[in-house]
C-alpha cells in the first residue's frame, strides 16, 4: 500500500493541462518529420515477414525429404523461422499498420482500414475490440474487454467466482491458443451462454470470423502440408509449432503491457468527465513498458513501448524508441509513475497477478482512492 | 466508371477460383521481384521514355500493365508516385493519341511548389514505376468529328489538345482545326515542333501561339475580345465551330463568356489552385460533400467536424472513440481540402485517409462513402 502511495504526485488542474500540452507537442514534432525513413522501415519489416515465411516454409518442406538428423534440424529451424515470420507479421507489421500508423504514406498495401494479417482473428474485429475499445477505454472496468479477456480474473475489482481457482491452468491454455481467443473475443460468447445475446444476432458476425478461421486452417494445415506430399506431417507439425510459438510470445508481450503490479485500473464513471489530459495520464498509468534494445522492440512490435503506443497509437511505432526518453522525462517532471522493467521482471508480476487473483481478493482502499484521484 | 469496367472485363474463371486464396499484397510483393509493374489488381506503369518538351516540361511515355483500360483523346488520368515516403496523386492529361502498342504519355509542367510535378519533371527516370487510376474526363472527340473545331489552351492546359490534335491528324484531319495556345515565353511552349510538323502536313490544321511576356510583358495579349478576334476572326463567324478551352479558371471563364454565345458548342475544363479564406474570423460557409460510393451530395458547414455533420444528414458511419484515436471512421478523401481539428494541419492531398471525427472540410470534398 505504501508503495502505490508514493508512485504518483498529486497533479493540479494546471499541471495536468501542461502535461497534456507537452505530450501533444511531442506528437506534433514527431509527425512533422515523418517521411522516407519511416516508409523504408515499414517496407523492410514487410520484407522480413515475406522472406522469413519463405525460408521457414522451405525448410519445413525441404527438410521432410532429408535423412532423420537433418529432418529434425530443418524442422526445428523451419518452425522457428515460420514462427518468427508470424510474430513479425502480427506485431511489428500487422498491429501497427492496422492502427493506421502508416496511412500517411497512401500505400494501398499498408492501409490500416484494409490490411489483413496472418492470424485467425479478422482485422475488422481487431479494429473494434483493440483500436477502439481497448485504446479508448484502456483499463476501465466493464469497458476494456482486454482486462482478462473475459477468461481471467486479474484485478481485485473483478468479481471472484470459484472456477477462478483453476485460472493458472486456463491461463496456460489461453496462451497456447491465444490467436483463437482473440478471434472470438468480439463474439462475446460468455454473454451468449448467459442468455444476454441471441444466437440469431450473432450469426451475421460469425460468418466473417468463420471464414477467416477456415482460411487460416486450410492454409497451414491442409494446403502447405499437402504441397509437401509425403512430408505432410513434418509440415503440419512445423506449422502447428510456429503458430503456437507466435501465440505464446504475443500473449506474453500483451499481458506485460497492462497487467503488471503497478498499473492502475479505473471505474466506469471515469469516462463521464475525462479531459484529454486525464486521458493521457490514464494511458500512462494503465500501461507498462519493457526495457530492452532493438531486438526486443522489433520482436514485440514496439509494444515494449506500451506507454508511448497508448499515448500515440497512430504514430509509426518505429518512432517510439526516440519518443520514450521525452515521455519519461515529462512523467518525471510531473511526478507521474513511468512503469518499466525487464521482460522477466514484468512477466513475473503478471504471473503473480494470475495466481493471486485466482483466490478471492479485495481492492485496497488506498488504491481505489488513488485511482479516483488520478482521474 | 469502375463498375462499368467491371462489367466489360469480367474476372476470368481462374481469377474467380483463385481469388479467395490469393492475398493481393503477397502476390504483388513476390511478382514485384520479377517485374515491378506486375500486380494482382493495381494499375501500374513503367516509364519507358522521357522527353524534354520545353523548359520545365517533360513528356513521360509510360507502359501500363494489363489492368489499364485505355482512354479517349482529351481524357486525364490520376498519376501517383511516392515523394519522401508519401504517395502523391495528381491528374494529368494523356498527351498522346491512343497507340497500337498500348503505351501512353503524360506531359508534365513543373509547378512552383508542386510536389508531384517537381518529382516527375526533375527526378523521374526511365524504369521508374508509377501508379495510375482510370482515364476520366468528358472533353473527348466524337466518333466522326465534322466541320470546324477550335481548341484554346493556356499553359499546361495544352495537354488534352495535344492528344486530340494527334488523334485528328491520325484520322487525316477530317475537320478544320485551330489550336491557340497562350504561354508566357516561347521556351515554356510545349511540343511546338510536333505541332508545327502536323500543321505542315495537314493544311486544315492551324496552330497559333500567343506569348504574353515576349518580347516584353504585354497584358493586352492575354485572352480577351481583341486577342480572340485577331486569331479566330469575329466571334459571329464561329457559328459552326465546336470550341474547347482548357487552362486556369479565369482563362476558361473568359473564353466561355466571349465565345459560348456564338459557338455551336462550348466545353471548358479549368484547373485552379484552391484559395482558402484563412483564420477564425472568416465566416462559416457551406461546402458540398460528394459521397462517391452512395452517389449522394450533401451540404454541411465548414466549422463542424465531418462525422457529426454527415450523421446529421442521415448517414450511418462506423465510429468508435470519436476523438481521433481509434481510426474506425477513417475514410478516403478523393479530393478537396480538409483540416485536422486537433492539430490544425491542412490536408490538401488527393486520395488520403481522413479521420472524419476530428476533421472539418475547408473546401468541397469528395469522400469514399
Amino acid at each position: 500500500m505504501s508503495r502505490t502511495k508514493t508512485l504518483d504526485r498529486p497533479l493540479g488542474t494546471e499541471d495536468l493541462e501542461r502535461l497534456g500540452a507537452e505530450i501533444e507537442a511531442l506528437r506534433e514534432r514527431t509527425v512533422a518529420t515523418l517521411g522516407e525513413r519511416d516508409a523504408r522501415y515499414i517496407r523492410n519489416v514487410a520484407k522480413a515477414v515475406r522472406y522469413t515465411e519463405l525460408l521457414g516454409r522451405a525448410l519445413l518442406m525441404g527438410g521432410a525429404f532429408l535423412p532423420t538428423p537433418w529432418l529434425v534440424a530443418c524442422w526445428l529451424a523451419g518452425a522457428l523461422t515460420l514462427g518468427l515470420s508470424k510474430i513479425i507479421d502480427n506485431m511489428e507489421l500487422g498491429h501497427n499498420v492496422i492502427h493506421g500508423q502508416y496511412d500517411w504514406m497512401g500505400d494501398p498495401h499498408l492501409n490500416g482500414a484494409k490490411f489483413e494479417w496472418d492470424i485467425a482473428g479478422t482485422s475488422a474485429n481487431w479494429r473494434k475490440t483493440h483500436n477502439f475499445k481497448h485504446h479508448t477505454y484502456t483499463n476501465i472496468h466493464g469497458l476494456d474487454d482486454d482486462m482478462g479477456y473475459g477468461v481471467l480474473r486479474l484485478f481485485p475489482e473483478q468479481k471472484w467466482y470459484p472456477a477462478a481457482l483453476f485460472q493458472p491452468l486456463y491461463a496456460v491454455i489461453f496462451a497456447l491458443l491465444f490467436q483463437w481467443g482473440v478471434a472470438i473475443q468480439d463474439l462475446r460468447l460468455g454473454r451468449l451462454l448467459k442468455g444476454r445475446r441471441k444466437m440469431r444476432e450473432m450469426k451475421n458476425e460469425l460468418i466473417p470470423v468463420g471464414r477467416k478461421m477456415r482460411r487460416q486452417l486450410i492454409k497451414d494445415y491442409i494446403v502447405f502440408p499437402l504441397l509437401a506430399g509425403p512430408g505432410f506431417l513434418t509440415v503440419f507439425t512445423g506449422n502447428l509449432v510456429a503458430n503456437g510459438l507466435r501465440n505464446v510470445w504475443t500473449y506474453t508481450i500483451i499481458f506485460c503491457g497492462h497487467f503488471t503490479t503497478d498499473v492502475i485500473t479505473y471505474p466506469k464513471s471515469t469516462v463521464k468527465s475525462e479531459t484529454r489530459a486525464q486521458w493521457y495520464v490514464r494511458q500512462i498509468r494503465g500501461s507498462s513498458n519493457l526495457s530492452g534494445g532493438f531486438v526486443l522492440d522489433f520482436l514485440s512490435g514496439n509494444l515494449s513501448h506500451q506507454i508511448e503506443h497508448h499515448l500515440f497509437p497512430d504514430v509509426p511505432a518505429n518512432r517510439y524508441a526516440e519518443m520514450a526518453p521525452v515521455v519519461r522525462d515529462i512523467c518525471r517532471r510531473y511526478g507521474v509513475h513511468y512503469n518499466t522493467g525487464s521482460l522477466p521482471k514484468q512477466f513475473a508480476q503478471v504471473v503473480w497477478r494470475i495466481v493471486r487473483h485466482s483466490f478471492p481478493s479485495r481492492p485496497r482502499p488506498m488504491r481505489l482512492a488513488r485511482a479516483n484521484a488520478a482521474t | 466508371m469502375s463498375s462499368s469496367s467491371l462489367l466489360t472485363h469480367p474476372t476470368p474463371w481462374w481469377g474467380r477460383w483463385a481469388l479467395p486464396f490469393v492475398d493481393a499484397a503477397v502476390f504483388d510483393f513476390w511478382a514485384g521481384h520479377v517485374n515491378a509493374t506486375w500486380s494482382w489488381s493495381r494499375t501500374l506503369a513503367r516509364v519507358v521514355e522521357r522527353r524534354e518538351e520545353a523548359r520545365g516540361t517533360v513528356t513521360l511515355v509510360l507502359k501500363p500493365n494489363r489492368h489499364w483500360r485505355g482512354f479517349q483523346p482529351g481524357q486525364h488520368v490520376n498519376v501517383s508516385a511516392e515523394v519522401d515516403g508519401r504517395r502523391i496523386t495528381r491528374s494529368y492529361s494523356l498527351s498522346d493519341a491512343p497507340r497500337a502498342d498500348g503505351r501512353i504519355a503524360i506531359t508534365v509542367k513543373q509547378v512552383e511548389g508542386g510536389r508531384l510535378s517537381t518529382h516527375l519533371v526533375r527526378h523521374a527516370r526511365v524504369g521508374d514505376v508509377l501508379a495510375l487510376g482510370e482515364a476520366f474526363g468528358e472533353m473527348t472527340l466524337p466518333a466522326q468529328p465534322q466541320c470546324r473545331w477550335v481548341f484554346l489552351a493556356a499553359g499546361s492546359g495544352i495537354t488534352p489538345f495535344l492528344s486530340m490534335t494527334r488523334a485528328l491528324a491520325a484520322q487525316g484531319m477530317p475537320v478544320d482545326l485551330t489550336l491557340v495556345v497562350w504561354a508566357r515565353t516561347r521556351a515554356e511552349l510545349a511540343a511546338v515542333a510536333a505541332l508545327e510538323a502536323i500543321a505542315k502536313q495537314h493544311p486544315r490544321f492551324r496552330f497559333e501561339a500567343v506569348l504574353t511576356r515576349e518580347p516584353t510583358e504585354d497584358p493586352s495579349r492575354r485572352i480577351g475580345a481583341e486577342t480572340l478576334a485577331a486569331v479566330l476572326g469575329r466571334p459571329e463567324t464561329l457559328g459552326d465551330a465546336e470550341v474547347r478551352a482548357c487552362g486556369p479558371g479565369s482563362f476558361v471563364a473568359t473564353a466561355r463568356t466571349l465565345l459560348a454565345p456564338y459557338a455551336k458548342s462550348f466545353l471548358g475544363e479549368a484547373f485552379s489552385p484552391v484559395v482558402l479564406d484563412d483564420g477564425a474570423a472568416a465566416p462559416t460557409k457551406a461546402v458540398q460533400i460528394t459521397l462517391r460510393r452512395s452517389g449522394r451530395t450533401v451540404t454541411v458547414d465548414d466549422r463542424q467536424a465531418l462525422l457529426p455533420a454527415l450523421e446529421a444528414q442521415g448517414l450511418s458511419i462506423p465510429t468508435g472513440c470519436r476523438m481521433g484515436i481509434c481510426r474506425t471512421c477513417v475514410c478516403t478523401k478523393h479530393d478537396g481540402v480538409a483540416q485536422s481539428m486537433d492539430t490544425g494541419d491542412l490536408d490538401t492531398e488527393n486520395e488520403t485517409a481522413l479521420r472524419l471525427c476530428v476533421s472539418r472540410p475547408r473546401t468541397d470534398l469528395t469522400l469514399d462513402l
